[in-house]
Parts: structure tokens; sequence; C-alpha cells
């Protein structure tokens, strides 16, 4: 094959490569982000910790467990850690947009129970000291400038303070973490329960006193199916029932949640391959109608059908691929930033290998199919009419 | 200036019919992706915005944003529903206000998996307000006082064990399914019952709203004003319809995100593939723009000539995006509202604001893709573009 011919013919028409290289570009950029964020939430699915168990009401995610169910719950054997869980709702009134997730937790429980949050600044001793200390991701720091030592002020419609429910909450800022784990996202706020039950108590708040859910660390040997039933059988003559699962089937109804959304991003990402698919065969149809007096010559010379349209195969390959490495390096340049924005989605957000081969050998096989049409026109033409053609 | 003659563009893109298809197609897809999120979108929005009533006021605890996050307790909710003069009188005589309970419970769905479906807990002035808007269409309504519950016409076609003799467990109370309603936007996906006995078997004491039906001529925004710093009963009031609304923020700005941010992305490629067929489309018309520019034409009217051209694309492009989604019209889906935390069914809608926003787009697209081969076409010299083979 007449290599040097290749790149003279990819030369030709500089701003038609650069064009058709930037729509695959594109293409790829958009399926390595949709393909990253399907698989981003199912990840809190697929990376559940094994030794962990969630306990819910039995009626609803949202109706709140008795305070006095922890003491109980402990007491099964196979357990060896427990920590509340309550969603406070809670949002930054001072940026516009300004809401993260925030859970009230035990302190004492909380970093034995999740060993994934990984202390980075400050210090974990100050959080379990200070009633209202409170842990954030480092995304969340980054994101609203916070560091230790900061006061942070939250509005919550689920617990509000004052006649008008607007005065703000303030937490102080003890220590920042960061996520050991891919499924645990760096944009959450963790803070002590019990100073969410005191201002309830002092009335400061108003408010639903109790827990949301309980965690449970298993013990070493435990089975998980035995510890389930019999915490479930604690409560299940009333008053209030609940419902214990492992990490992954509680992550897995949030997922569900999301109801035909993944379904909704994986046809867009169809739809987008098949555009790129049409630009891409477009410009090779193009290069192909052009190169017919070319293909005569050539032809004329000697050459076989099949090195001509291996010619437009390969060249149709190099174009494709070109724009798909381009639209990967995109990809992986704007993971962080995409991150953060679906984290509360798709915490399991991210550009991987898995993801950027996926974009480049689609790339390829669109580059591979749209070369061939042309090609087998080409090699199919007979020297004498491919001459006779009016360029 | 003369122009050029519209029909010499259309019949050129009718010559290169393959790569005028191709271009369309590709322009096609993106208008379509474009079209369909904003006919979900649109869907869910109109449905919330229709259906809501501006002579009903929904009360809730200041601060709050939907029922869920609103609470009220017994002694306040009696206040309001016995001491709000602005409320109308039923023909009882009692005032048109009723204390709901509202609570998202995890159900199965039908086609698999598990959906918070919202549980209303009601009382009788409920059916007293809803009028006939709300019918049963199926068994029998529900009897106050008593472990039974209706679905709304939505839930019993997605969640499991919601018909007629179906039983649901709340904490240890069996509630029986009596009856299938029809309702308004929303409440047609809702579960409803009595709400003193959903407060026993939930073992929770507090309200979440009163919705209540003003007396003519009286507005929820004056009853806000005057209630907002109540010393004994502070609440928030809006009309049903500015409270539905409210409740779309979440979802619709998630949807309207979504396919803008693909839309605009895609519309780069589009633009790209665009830009490359107008080139080649007039690379190979060459001699042609120098018949044009020899016999007189301005090179303005020879600009304007193949951005007419690119526009047709654009605009071809647009109506087979569009016509790519029209099947969707009508179809039903489901997804959960943000703002409520439950699962709410809406069929897509093809609007006249999608219409208009997808072929707006789409020309958008043409024209800017059609601009740089223009110009190059617009200013090539007559002599230099005969001699061209």
């Amino acid at each position: 094959m007449p290599i040097r011919l290749l790149f003279r013919n990819l030369r030709a028409h500089p701003i038609r490569a650069l064009l058709t290289a930037g729509s695959v570009a594109v293409a790829v950029f958009l399926v390595c982000i949709l393909d990253a964020t399907v698989r981003g939430f199912t990840a809190a699915v697929d990376l559940a910790a094994q030794n962990r168990l969630v306990v819910m009401s039995n009626v609803s995610l949202f109706v709140n467990l008795p305070l006095a169910y922890q003491q109980k719950i402990s007491q099964v054997p196979g357990i060896a850690q427990t920590c509340k869980f309550q969603w406070f709702g809670g949002s930054f009134k001072q940026k516009k947009g300004g809401f993260f997730a925030q859970f009230a937790v035990d302190p004492e429980n909380f970093q034995t129970t999740y060993p994934e949050v990984g202390i980075v600044d400050g210090s974990y001793e100050d959080f379990r000291r200070r009633r209202d200390g409170c842990v954030i991701g480092k995304d969340l720091a980054a994101q609203y400038g916070w560091k230790v030592g900061d006061t942070v002020p939250l509005v919550s419609a689920l617990y509000p303070r004052g006649r008008d429910g607007e005065e703000a909450w303030t937490f102080n800022v003890c220590a920042v973490y960061e996520a050991r784990v891919r499924s645990l996202d760096q944009m959450t706020m963790y803070f002590d329960h019990a100073y969410l039950m005191e201002a309830l108590d002092l009335g400061a708040a108003q408010g639903q006193k109790g827990v949301g859910t309980y965690s449970i660390k298993l013990a070493d040997g435990a089975r998980a199916e035995t510890v389930m039933a019999e915490v479930d059988a604690l409560f299940a003559g009333g008053p209030q029932r609940v419902k214990t699962t492992t990490e992954a089937e509680f992550n897995r109804q949030f997922v569900s949640m999301m109801g035909n959304v993944p379904l909704l991003l994986r046809s867009i990402g169809g739809g987008v391959l098949f555009a790129i698919f049409f630009a891409v065969l477009n410009t090779m149809m193009m290069a192909g109608r052009e190169r017919t007096r070319d293909v005569g010559i050539m032809k004329a010379l000697g050459f076989s059908g099949g090195s001509i349209a291996a010619l437009l195969v390969v060249e149709a390959l190099l174009l494709a691929l070109a724009g798909a490495g381009i639209g990967a390096l995109l990809a992986k340049g704007v993971e962080g930033p995409v991150a953060r924005v679906v984290s509360m989605w798709a915490p399991g957000f991210a550009i991987d290998d898995r993801v950027l081969l996926q974009g480049l050998s689609i790339a390829a096989v669109v580059g591979l199919v749209s070369g061939m049409l042309p090609g087998l026109r080409a090699a199919r033409l007979l020297p004498v009419h491919a001459l006779r053609q009016e360029a | 200036m003369a122009s050029v003659p519209l029909s010499y563009n259309l019949r050129s893109l009718l010559v290169r019919r393959g790569a005028t298809l191709l271009t369309v197609l590709s322009i096609a897809a993106t208008v379509a992706v474009l079209a369909g999120v904003l006919c979900l979108q649109q869907g869910f929005a109109t449905m919330q915005a229709e259906h809501g009533r501006d002579d009903l006021a929904v009360f809730l605890r200041p601060g709050a944003n939907s029922e869920g996050e609103s609470g009220m307790d017994l002694e306040r909710a009696q206040i309001l529903l016995k001491e709000t003069p602005e409320v109308q009188k039923g023909t009882d005589g009692k005032p048109l206000a009723a204390a709901e309970m509202f609570l998202a419970v995890s159900l199965p769905k039908i086609d698999g998996g598990q959906t918070n479906v919202p549980i209303r807990g009601v009382q009788p002035a409920t059916f007293a307000i809803h009028g006939d808007a709300l019918k049963i269409i199926a068994g029998r309504n529900l009897t106050p006082g008593t472990d039974e519950i209706i679905v709304g016409t939505a839930i019993a076609e997605r969640i499991q064990n919601c018909r007629i003799g179906d039983q649901l467990v709340l904490n240890v109370t069996p509630f029986q399914v009596v009856g299938i309603f029809e309702a308004r936007g929303s409440y047609r996906c809702e579960l409803w019952g009595d709400v003193d006995r959903m407060q026993h078997a939930l073992q929770s004491p507090n309200f979440n709203r009163i919705l209540a039906k003003l007396e003519p001529g009286r507005k929820a925004a004056d009853l806000n004003e005057r209630l907002k710093d109540d010393v004994r009963t502070p609440a928030k009031v809006q009309t049903e319809r500015e409270y539905l609304i409210a409740q779309t923020g979440k979802l619709s700005g998630l949807l309207q995100f979504i396919g803008w941010f693909l839309a605009v992305v895609m519309g780069i490629a589009a633009v790209f593939t665009g830009t490359n067929a107008m080139l080649a489309s007039i690379g190979a018309r060459t001699r042609e723009v120098g018949i044009l520019l020899a016999t007189g034409f301005r090179p303005f009217a020879v600009f304007r000539s193949f951005l007419f051209e690119a526009a047709t694309l654009g605009l071809l492009g647009g109506l087979v995006g569009c016509v790519l989604v029209l099947p969707l019209d009508g179809m039903q889906t489901g997804t959960t509202n943000f703002d409520t935390f439950t699962d709410v069914a809406f069929a897509f809608r093809f609007t006249p604001r999608v219409l208009i926003t997808a072929v707006v787009f789409a020309l958008l697209l043409g024209l800017v893709g059609g601009a740089l081969p223009a110009l190059r076409a617009a200013r090539l010299l007559p002599t230099q573009a005969l001699r061209r083979t």
C-alpha cells in the first residue's frame, strides 16, 4: 500500500480532515461522558461494602426510627458496630444552587463503620469533641472554598430554625475527607447527630426526632442473612417495623429511583453514534467520489482493487482514531469538574480505562465501516470509466 | 441587487441527494435528542401547571418547600382548619379545609425495581374540595375511619399490589384497596387513605399540609402575608398551582440541563458535518460559482445564496428530527420527581414550544455550518473559478 499517497490524500483537504476528526472527537467525548455517568449510577451497588447492612423503616425511607432502637440492634450477635444516619436537607443560601448532601451521624462509630472515609486535613479527634463539628468532602471544600476552622451556615427545610424557618444552623469544619473507594463521593458533610437532637429538645429548631437509618458493621465471620433476619424479628410486632438489607440492596433503591434515566442516556449515546457514523461516512464518500480519476490511474498502473480499497479504509480509520484520541483526552480533562456536578446521582463517575477503550473501539469500527463503503465502490470501478469521468 | 434564484440551490440539493441526505440526518439526530428530552420536560411541567387550581390554598410550615419537608401538629392544624375566615364553607356549614398527611412509601413496580409512591392521608373535606374533578372509576370510595385505601389510576398501572382487593401493610396495620380514582395531575399517582388511621399506623401525630378552598375574591398571597409571621400558627400559604409548579424545579432543571448540554455538544459535531458537506458541495461547483460571479451577481448575493442553501439543510434536518420524536408524543413514562422524592407518571408532550425550539436550533446549526463555505464561495475571483476544472 502506498503510504505516501495515503498521507497526501489526508492532507489534500486539511479543513475537511480537521472537521471530520473534530466531529468524531465530539462524539467520542460525549459517549465517554454518558457511559461513565451510567456506570456511575450503579457504582454504589457494585462497589458496596460486603460487611455492612442498613436498617430502615419497613414503610418508607422517610419515616424516622426511634432512637431507642440502636441499643436493641447493637445487642444482636454478629454486629460489631452501629451508626446513626439522618438526612439533614440543608442548603447554603449564600451561594446560588448551594445544595449538597448532609448526614447526621455518630462521631464515635462513624469512622470505624466507614473506614473508606479518609481524613486528609484537620483532625477527626476534634470532630468527636466538638458538638457542632463536621467533616466535609475534599471536593465540597474546594467548591465552596471552606477549610478547617471555618464556620458553615446552613438552612434546613426539614429542620427549620426561627419563626420563618430561614434562620441558619452553624457547623464548624473540623476535618476534610477524601474517598478511599470510588463509590463514595467527596461532596458530603457529616455532623454530630447529638447536635441535631439537642436543638430539637431545646426547641431551637422544629422537626421530627429520630434516626433515618442505622448502619451496621458486621463482626468478622458473621452471616449477613442471619443478622438481617434477627434485626427484623426484633421489631416485627411493631410499633415500627424495620427492613434490614445489605448495603448493595439499600443503594439499589436509589438507582431504581432513577427510573428510565439510564435507558434514556444509553439511547442518547446510540443517537450520537448514529450521527457520527453519518458524518464520517459523508466525508469518506466525498473523498471516494473526488478520487475517481486517481483510482482509474492507479488501476491502469496495476494496483489491485484490494489495495485501493485498503487506502480508503486506512484513511478513514486514521481520521476516526485521531478524532477519538482528542475526544478521549477531552473527556479525561473534564473528569474532575463533571464528577463534582453529577456526584449526587452518579457518585462513581470516572473516565477510567474501560470507558476510554470503549470510546476508541467504537470510533475504530465507525472508521472501518465508513471507509469500506466507498472503498468497495472504488475497488469495483473499471479504469476506463473512471478515467473518463470529470473530476 | 439581483438575487441568485432560490431554485438554483434547491436543485443543487436535489442533484447531490446522497450528500444532502447524510447531512440532513446528522442534523436530525442532534435535533431529535434535544426535542426528545424537551418533550419529557414539557410533559412533566405542563402536567403540574395545567392541573393546579388557583382557588385552592396549600398551607405548609414556614421554610418548607414541599409536603414531605413540612409538618404541623394537631393543635396548629385544628386552629388553622377552624379559624381561617378566608376559607369557604361547604353545604354542611363546615369549612372546606382538610389537614392531610403525606409520605413517600417504597413499593415494588410492576416492571421491576422499587419506587417511592406518595401516600396521602385525607379527610372527608378533601373530597368536598376536589368535587367533581375526582371520580371513582372502579370499586368504591373509602369509608372514613376505616383501614381502607383508594389508588390513583397511574398507580394501578405501575405499582404491584394496587388492585381492588389487594392489601398494603403499613408497619403492622393492613389496609385494604377498595377503589381506583381518576383525578387531576399528579394526584393520579397517589394512594389515599383515612388520615387518622394512617397516623395511627405510622405512629406519627403530625400533619404535612392543609388544603383549603378559598372564598371567591380571597387570595392565597394575602393569606400568606397575614399568616407568615403569625405568633400562634405561622404558615406558608400558596395557591395549589403555585405549589405544584414549585415542585417541578429540580427535575425540569435537570432535564433541561441534559437536553441542552447534549444539544450543544452534538451541535458542534453537526456544524462540522454541515461545513464539510457545504465545502465539498461548493468545491464541486466552483465553475458554477465562477459563472454566477461573471454574469454579474455580486459576491454578497452569492454568499446569501449559499447561506440559504445551508439554512435549507438545517431546516430539513430540524423537520426530520421532529418527525423522529413525534411518535413519542403521548407515550407514558415515569421517573422520580426530585422535589418530592416520589414517583411521578406523565406523558411525553410534543408542544409547539418544542417544535419552535427544535426548528430554530436546527436552522442555527445550518447557518453556522454554512457561513464559512458561503464566505469562501463569495470571495472567489471569477477568472480563477472559471479556470478550475
